[in-house]
């Protein structure tokens, strides 16, 4: 697998998922574009760290739930490297409430930088793709599975997963794939944050039937393997990464144990 | 809009806009949480702050200030320090 010579765009690329996605790209030799929203050093330690990699990093400010902000992003891009080949769209934020406790300001932060920020960087980066290219966004179990105040982002991540289905179709004869990744819990700082804010229970996300917890790098792999020709025939498709936690029954298997044995 | 206003002040307009709330006063006993700001406002005070003056506001220092003065005592050195 090779992405030499590749233009890739990250947004959300500096830190966690993204800054792994980031420096695997770099790693298959890729040149990176990382988008940041607030945090310029952070985002200047990756690219540094994806320069020593040997491919070229640039980094651009903007908050992907703004579409004038992606405009100049793109303009940017256009204007420093003519084309782009690939776009992860990484970028995530929510409003943590459940769903009856949820305002139309927090519900529209989060649909507008998780799901409207893909329609719109998938509109810029298409025309910027003149000879093909890939496209990966980045979903989440949430989108399925019912987590704890985690409402307004599930639903965001499950419109990311049918745009990414629509956008597959309608960019396949361009040359353009796309596809989706959907991990459980990742092992990041975003993660301890959203586990801290409600005291959440940590212990069932900590062991996976693979093993332990997946890392930012887990999904990085898969995600370069989708950005590559080998996946040319992977279309619309939305990869769990959970170490096939999902497949189990932990939930099930908790109440069963706390109500006593119900089986006939 | 910076070179015409204090930072205190213009830290004021633009809290005053996002928490759409006229009668904002910053001091060592007032909270944003007493304006009735939830997590996303805080967010886009911070990002407006760091917009208005090309600042990076340290997410863990931000942690141990508790008042607005103290807020505004916070975006001054880090102003200052920018040079």
């Amino acid at each position: 697998m090779s992405l030499k010579g590749k233009v890739a765009l990250i947004t959300g690329g500096s830190r966690g998922i993204g800054r792994a996605i980031t420096l695997k790209l770099a790693d298959e030799g890729a040149d990176v574009i990382i988008n940041y929203f607030r945090k310029r050093s952070t985002a200047e330690l990756t690219a540094q760290e994806a320069r020593e990699k040997g491919v070229s990093s640039h980094i651009i400010k903007a908050n992907v739930g703004e579409a004038d902000k992606i405009d100049s992003m793109f303009d940017e891009i256009e204007e420093k490297f003519g084309r782009l080949d690939i776009l992860v769209n990484n970028a995530a934020s929510g409003v943590a409430r459940s769903a009856l406790e949820l305002d139309t300001r927090g519900w529209d932060w989060t649909m507008d930088i998780n799901a409207k920020a893909f329609l719109l960087c998938a509109q810029m980066a298409a025309k910027l793709m003149k000879n093909g290219g890939s496209m990966v966004s980045i979903s989440s179990l949430g989108s399925r599975l019912i987590w704890p105040i985690y409402t307004a982002v599930g639903v965001s991540k499950s419109a990311l997963e049918a745009l990414t289905r629509y956008l597959a179709i309608e960019l396949a004869p361009r040359g353009i794939s796309v596809n989706g990744v959907a991990p459980g819990a990742v092992e990041t700082e975003a993660l301890k944050m959203y586990t801290a804010s409600k005291d959440l229970p940590q212990q069932s996300w900590q062991k996976t039937p693979a093993g332990g917890m997946v890392q930012p790098e887990d999904v990085a792999n898969v995600v370069a393997f989708l950005c590559s020709e080998e996946a040319a025939m992977i279309r619309g498709q939305i990869i769990v990464i959970d170490g096939g936690l999902s497949l189990t029954s932990v939930g099930v298997v908790s109440i069963a144990s706390d109500e006593g044995d119900r089986s006939v | 809009m910076s070179e015409e206003l204090s930072i205190e002040e213009t830290v004021k307009k633009i809290a005053s806009r996002i928490l759409r709330k006229t009668d904002i006063n910053f001091s060592p006993t007032t909270s944003f949480k007493d304006f009735n700001a939830d997590s996303l406002d805080i967010v886009q005070i911070l990002v407006a702050v760091e917009d208005t003056y090309d600042i990076e506001l340290d997410d863990e220092e931000l942690q141990n200030i508790t008042n607005t003065a103290a807020f505004v005592e916070y975006i001054e050195r880090k102003v200052a320090e920018k040079g």
